[in-house]
């Protein structure tokens, strides 16, 4: 029996959440696409898209683009796999804390590790100048390629993890009773099993790298790619139609391989479900593959160990590397008055946001998963275009669309809500921002959480006289409260360290922690840039614990079982 | 306790899935009428649509065309919560962030019966159904007959016109099966709820059920008490899902001057009751339920045996009866011997003289003449 009931009539609860639902995904992202698609047709946009391939400067900029994604989507999936597997199969201590150090990458701020990698492996770094007297050249291709690799394996990291924990260990100690060796095993059942999330993990990486414009403009150097282009467009050339023709270009892969990469997701769910898995998964024990898989984790996290004590002590010394006496200067500097407002203004954003996104994205999974038959699959791609769309796109297009009020034949349907002269000095189109970027992360742990309880809980509530919005407050929401929680705290993190859409955004009253890292990256002062990163750390990790304080009060807990019979 | 509400109807109740060429009929032009308090069971093999039939009487489907009434009054614009029926799932689907008590107590929360008045009704059926020291546990601290005695309670303490069940018992082991199988035939009975009872299992059908409903392919092949359906079967099909049987092919069908019809089977002449449309088959089949057939120790050999002798092929001893297959000249002929006496079972390769009860032998129209009738 499929999962999902077909054939009941809509309440009048799930209609007014779908009408609602579409009214924002079209406000929050489709509109501003639609304009970039619009702008992107006039004069200065239209010659970037017909003479992408003919002009040899665009060219280049497109195959940049491409080699660099192409490059960190290969490598990070080959180390996320290398750490996923070492965390899965070998056994050796300080796993844990091993698990917690690969995850961080991904709720730190992007500076942070741009700017430490230039201050140990740069032209006059600690490491590479001070300790081995080499000046390599990092800006362009290879630092954006280490920098790059380092923020984004732990995506193909958590990928892969969960797909090797749900492998059936059966499957491990079938192959070794029929007489194959452990290195065969895993070249002819672990290997094949895992290329469904290989393929994701890499289409995934490779959005999150063509997408990225914080590293390209710290540590691209000469190195242009499209992102940082269309930046150039709007803050160089003043050009809108021109950022929207790049815009354009980044746009098409980016939701291509997004697709594509949907495929795949929906094909692993085919390959990984292999019911309840029994006995305990085998563990390496060659001698030869334990030392390589221990040697690459070691080195990898030490160097993430090494960013992260880089970004630290340079927040509390002069110049590191250089002056390195203990001061307090830079945040002397910062908090008195530099960036006093920033702070305020992101934190209080972000809270904003955090709220609305984790709800929305957690009606939206309920929609798809249980109550939209027909074209549930689109509600579910239009709920991710938040986060299939690079930033830098959805930022040009907001600032498109949200410097005027939107009006359709003469009458304002929106409001302007961006740029100085908006409520607010613009600050309703950062929330915006933060919303459709950050829902996506709640929608799919919701989806994933949804499918794995039974629907007849949520029916017997039905047949017990309660009603579609009754229902979903009192059985459905607390269910996947664990969920909404995952969702709420990487939408805080995610808001807070976000750069590349509110950098569009920005106004003389509401100025944004990234962006002010983004200046004082910019002018070299990295002691700055370090401080500045640090406080931004402590203040996810306080408020991302509060978060998760006041939700688990109002939260059951989750650790019983969900499914039931079946 | 006699009721007077819980009338249920359904008229030509029909589901199709899909559509084009994938078009699947679930449910075709279901008919059924439920007294107040009877409890009807829908039995078929799986895929037969007696779920989605289930489902459409409590809401969660809309049925493609007909009609559920309840107590004259048309269901199909209610939605599920707004039907006063209970719903009893196969996976229990209780609450799991819920205690015993909560689960029991939501659906009187829903009706906002009064906090004084939830805890008396919830601790009458607590102890009614001995849950009550289970009160506050929560669901994944309960055994498997645990949880669906609180799914029952469940269900019934908002006191339901109907009850629905959805092969409520499929995930408990056979003990438990038939100990919950006379409890909820209790409760329903001193209730009077009019329930129905979705399972493919022929024991829990029987054991439970006022009147089985038999469905194979979206239609209803026949409907009856347990006996009718066990001893007067309208099919092959029905005969064969319910219980156990044999099929002799006949010769010579006679219509006597009694209701009865004479017939030839393995070399003997039988005067047996008959379906009425079992005359006009083409090729009717008598059927013998192995309990009905007698076995004694024969002096023939295999080779000078007669037309109701057999050489036995596999005998299984079970204490309180004996199972025997018995190689006939013209068929296997299956028989349950019960309570046999001691030294008298026949040995696997001797020959066995076989009788059938003609009194409880049933001639049957054969099952392509039952579908060509009908369409």
């Amino acid at each position: 029996m499929a999962l999902k009931r077909s054939g009941t009539k809509y309440d009048i609860f799930t209609k007014i959440a779908l009408v609602l639902v579409v009214a924002i995904v079209f406000f929050l992202i489709i509109l501003p696409l639609l304009n970039i698609l619009i702008y992107s047709t006039q004069p200065t946009g239209s010659a970037i898209i017909t003479n992408a391939f003919s002009d040899v400067v665009i060219r280049q900029i497109l195959w940049n683009t491409m080699k660099l994604g192409l490059t960190v989507a290969f490598l990070g999936t080959l180390l996320g796999f290398i750490m996923a597997y070492t965390q899965a199969r070998v056994e050796f201590r300080g796993k844990k804390v091993l698990h917690i150090v690969n995850l961080v990458p991904i709720i730190s701020p992007p500076f942070a590790f741009a700017t430490a990698v230039i201050v140990l492996f740069g032209r006059s770094g600690i490491i590479t100048r001070g300790i081995f007297d080499w000046r390599p050249t990092l800006y362009g291709y290879t630092g954006l390629v280490l920098v790059l690799t380092l923020s984004f394996f732990p995506i193909a990291y958590m990928n892969l993890l969960g797909m090797l924990r749900s492998l059936d260990p059966a499957l491990d100690e079938a192959g070794s009773s029929l007489g194959a060796s452990k290195w065969r095993i895993f070249r002819t059942v672990t290997l094949p099993l895992l290329i469904p999330g290989f393929a994701g993990s890499f289409l995934l990486l490779f959005i999150e790298s063509i997408a990225d414009l914080a590293n390209p403009l710290i540590i691209g150097g000469n190195y242009t790619v499209l992102a940082s282009r269309a930046y150039m467009a709007i803050n160089g050339d003043y050009d809108i139609p021109m950022a929207a023709g790049y815009s354009f270009l980044l746009l098409l892969p980016a939701l291509l391989v997004f697709l594509v990469q949907r495929y795949w997701a929906q094909r692993k769910s085919v390959v990984s479900v292999t019911g309840k898995p029994s006995g305990r998964p085998t563990v390496v024990t060659s001698r030869l593959a334990r030392f390589f898989l221990l040697s690459v984790t070691f080195l990898l996290t030490s160097l993430i160990v090494l960013v992260y004590a880089t970004v630290v002590l340079g927040a509390f010394v002069k110049i590191i590397g250089v002056e390195n006496s203990f001061t307090l200067e830079h945040f002397r500097y910062l908090l008195g008055g530099f960036a006093n407002a920033a702070v305020r203004a992101t934190t209080f954003l972000a809270l904003m946001a955090t709220p609305l996104a984790g709800i929305f994205g957690m009606l939206i999974a309920w929609l798809v998963i249980r109550k939209v038959r027909r074209g549930s699959e689109a509600l579910d791609f239009l709920g991710m275009l938040g986060i299939a769309v690079p930033g830098t796109v959805i930022g040009i297009g907001y600032a498109i669309t949200y410097n005027d009020p939107v009006k359709i034949g003469g009458v304002t349907v929106f409001p302007q809500v961006a740029g100085g002269a908006a409520i607010f000095g613009g600050a309703i189109a950062i929330v915006m921002v933060y919303i459709i970027r950050s829902s996506p992360a709640g929608q799919r742990s919701g989806i994933s959480l949804l499918q794995q309880i039974d629907p007849s809980i949520e029916e017997a509530s039905a047949s017990l006289g309660a009603s579609g919005g009754r229902t979903f407050r009192l059985v459905t929401l607390p269910l996947i409260s664990g969920a909404l929680l995952s969702g709420l705290m990487y939408a805080f993190a995610h808001s807070m360290t976000t750069l590349s859409p509110i950098i569009f955004l920005v106004t003389p009253d509401i100025s944004i922690l990234t962006q002010k890292i983004l200046a004082e990256a910019d002018q070299g002062r990295y002691g700055n840039v370090f401080a500045l990163c640090c406080m931004l750390i402590v203040l996810i990790m306080v408020i991302g614990g509060l978060i998760n304080l006041l939700v688990r009060r109002f939260q059951v807990s989750t650790d019983r079982p969900l499914v039931t019979g079946r | 306790m006699a009721k007077t509400t819980g009338k249920l109807e359904l008229r030509a109740l029909t589901k199709e899935f899909g559509n084009g060429s994938e078009k699947v009929v679930a449910v075709k032009e279901l008919s059924l009428t439920i007294n107040p308090g009877e409890f009807v069971t829908l039995l078929g093999p799986s895929g037969c649509g007696k779920t989605t039939a289930l489902r459409m009487v409590a809401g969660f489907e809309t049925p493609t065309s007909g009609q559920v009434l309840l107590d004259g009054e048309d269901l199909s614009a209610l939605t599920p919560d707004r039907r006063p029926m209970g719903m009893v799932f196969q996976s229990y689907a209780l609450f799991p962030h819920m205690t015993v008590f909560d689960n029991i107590a939501y659906g009187l929360k829903v009706k906002k019966v009064s906090t004084a008045q939830i805890k008396k009704e919830v601790g009458e059926i607590l102890d009614s159904m001995n849950l009550a020291h289970l009160t506050n546990r929560a669901p994944n601290q309960l055994s498997g007959g645990q949880q669906q005695r609180v799914a029952l309670a469940r269900a019934m303490v908002v006191r339901p016109k109907v009850l629905l069940f959805d092969e409520p018992l499929s995930n408990l082991d056979a003990k438990l099966r038939a100990q919950m199988r006379i409890e909820i035939r209790s409760i329903q009975r001193r209730l009077g709820i009019t329930s129905i009872f979705v399972t493919h299992d022929q024991d829990e059908a029987m054991s439970l059920s006022d009147r089985i409903v038999v469905m194979r392919n979206a239609v209803v092949e026949q409907s009856g008490t347990p006996e009718e359906i066990y001893r007067r079967p309208s099919s092959v099909f029905v005969a064969d899902f319910i219980g156990r049987s044999n099929f002799l092919s006949v010769a010579e069908v006679k219509k006597g001057a009694s209701r009865k019809v004479t017939v030839e089977a393995s070399g003997v002449k039988l005067k047996v009751n008959a379906h009425p449309k079992a005359l006009k088959s083409a090729h009717p089949h008598l059927l013998v339920r192995p309990e009905s057939v007698s076995v004694k120790k024969s002096s023939s050999s295999s080779k000078s045996r007669k037309a109701n002798e057999g050489v036995v092929k596999n005998v299984v001893f079970y204490g309180n009866h004996v199972e025997y297959s018995i190689d006939t000249p013209t068929q296997t002929i299956a028989a349950v011997v019960s309570d046999p006496v001691y030294d008298e079972i026949v040995p696997v390769g001797a020959v066995a003289k076989i009788d059938f009860d003609e009194s409880r032998a049933w001639l049957l129209p054969s099952d392509s003449a039952v579908i060509t009738s009908e369409e």
